[in-house]
């Protein structure tokens, strides 16, 4: 197709996840905030306009380039949060530390395990390895290691929209009420999508959640570019 | 003038952990590193928050905006994700709740189940 395509990059990603995230902005209840955020949705329906359109990909992600672009100075720009959540929490830090480390932890040795018993290729184990953690990092961490950043990006925010659902459930079954638990469980393990929807249910296991991800995003950047060689190693 | 301030800080640490990575050859990614030696400047009271609000408060609000595209890429993958869909299923349940239950239990473990205050 000969077609310049270019207004079905950037306009439409602008437009599409602004309405998205205005939609998502209304919803009250944690699992409908979950189930309708804004970023899963815009990233489904473009690639069904590719897909069903028949469109490469490549002349989407050229057009598409000064958004992209932005990317490295947003992930720079976390240093904020991060900052900001530092000071909240000094108190609980040690504990707040190592359970996020483990949780990282966790996650790239429970994934690559798995690969390793299905026999995966090197590149899936790799997009697989960094799960934990906001999306942004997540992509520049497979991509680092090797993986494919776009499958690993799906994997991450798709958990944590099944986070933003179930949590809660998981927690009253394991009868485990305190705000601490829950939030730095929610916020390493589903990050932006299920701590937005656990903010709305509770705000105080939700403030835990938004340290707990800065948090991760930090140590996933440390942990898992010199843990993943090191598993690979061990389980060829 | 603070927008453009606050652009260079983030901009000078993009840049500097760019040249590192690549004198020291290093895989580890520049943009994480910038974002380490940003946070040691904020810990430290070399840069201010207000210094760095005007550009990282839309740079970080608007954040989804920039990883979207590179999400859509998933479809130049669909053929390997209908390949291994049974090993993506079980990371995707197995790899999230077993790290919810960990760390879940583990918090629980030292500050009880109920709210400690």
């Amino acid at each position: 197709m000969t077609t310049n395509l270019w207004w079905l990059s950037v306009p439409v990603i602008i437009c599409l996840f602004l309405l998205l995230r205005v939609l998502n902005n209304k919803t009250t209840h944690g699992v409908s905030k979950a189930l309708s955020n804004p970023v899963c949705w815009a990233i489904l329906i473009i690639a069904a306009l590719l897909v069903t359109l028949d469109l490469p990909y490549a002349p989407f992600a050229e057009h598409s380039k000064i958004l992209s672009w932005l990317l490295e100075p947003a992930i720079v720009a976390l240093a904020l949060p991060l900052y900001q959540q530092f000071v909240h929490v000094r108190r609980n830090l040690l504990l707040i530390v190592i359970s996020c480390s483990l949780g990282v932890i966790n996650a790239t040795v429970v994934a690559s395990l798995i690969c390793y018993f299905f026999a995966a290729p090197a590149e899936l184990s790799a997009s697989l390895a960094s799960l934990s953690v906001t999306t942004p990092i997540t992509l520049i961490v497979t991509d680092a290691l090797g993986g494919i950043p776009s499958l690993a990006a799906a994997m991450v925010i798709f958990i944590g929209v099944l986070g933003g659902i179930f949590g809660n459930l998981i927690f009253s079954l394991l009868n485990i009420r305190n705000a601490q638990a829950k939030g730095v469980a929610i916020g390493t393990a589903c990050h932006a999508i299920g701590t937005a929807s656990l903010i709305t249910e509770e705000a105080k296991a939700g403030a835990f959640a938004s340290v707990a991800m800065a948090l991760s995003a930090l140590l996933s950047a440390i942990i898992v570019p010199l843990l993943y060689p090191v598993l690979q190693h061990a389980l060829v | 003038m603070k927008y453009l301030f606050s652009s260079a800080i983030i901009l000078a640490c993009l840049a500097v952990a760019k040249y590192l990575s690549l004198l020291l050859n290093s895989s580890f990614p520049a943009p994480l590193l910038a974002m380490v030696m940003l946070l040691l400047l904020l810990l430290t009271g070399v840069v201010k928050e207000h210094q760095l609000k005007p550009t990282a408060s839309p740079l970080l609000n608007y954040m989804p905006l920039f990883f979207i595209p590179a999400g859509v890429g998933i479809v130049e993958h669909l053929g390997l994700i209908g390949q291994h869909w049974s090993l993506l299923l079980t990371v995707f349940i197995i790899v999230p709740l077993s790290s919810v239950l960990l760390i879940g239990g583990v918090i629980a473990y030292f500050k009880g189940r109920e709210n400690d205050d």
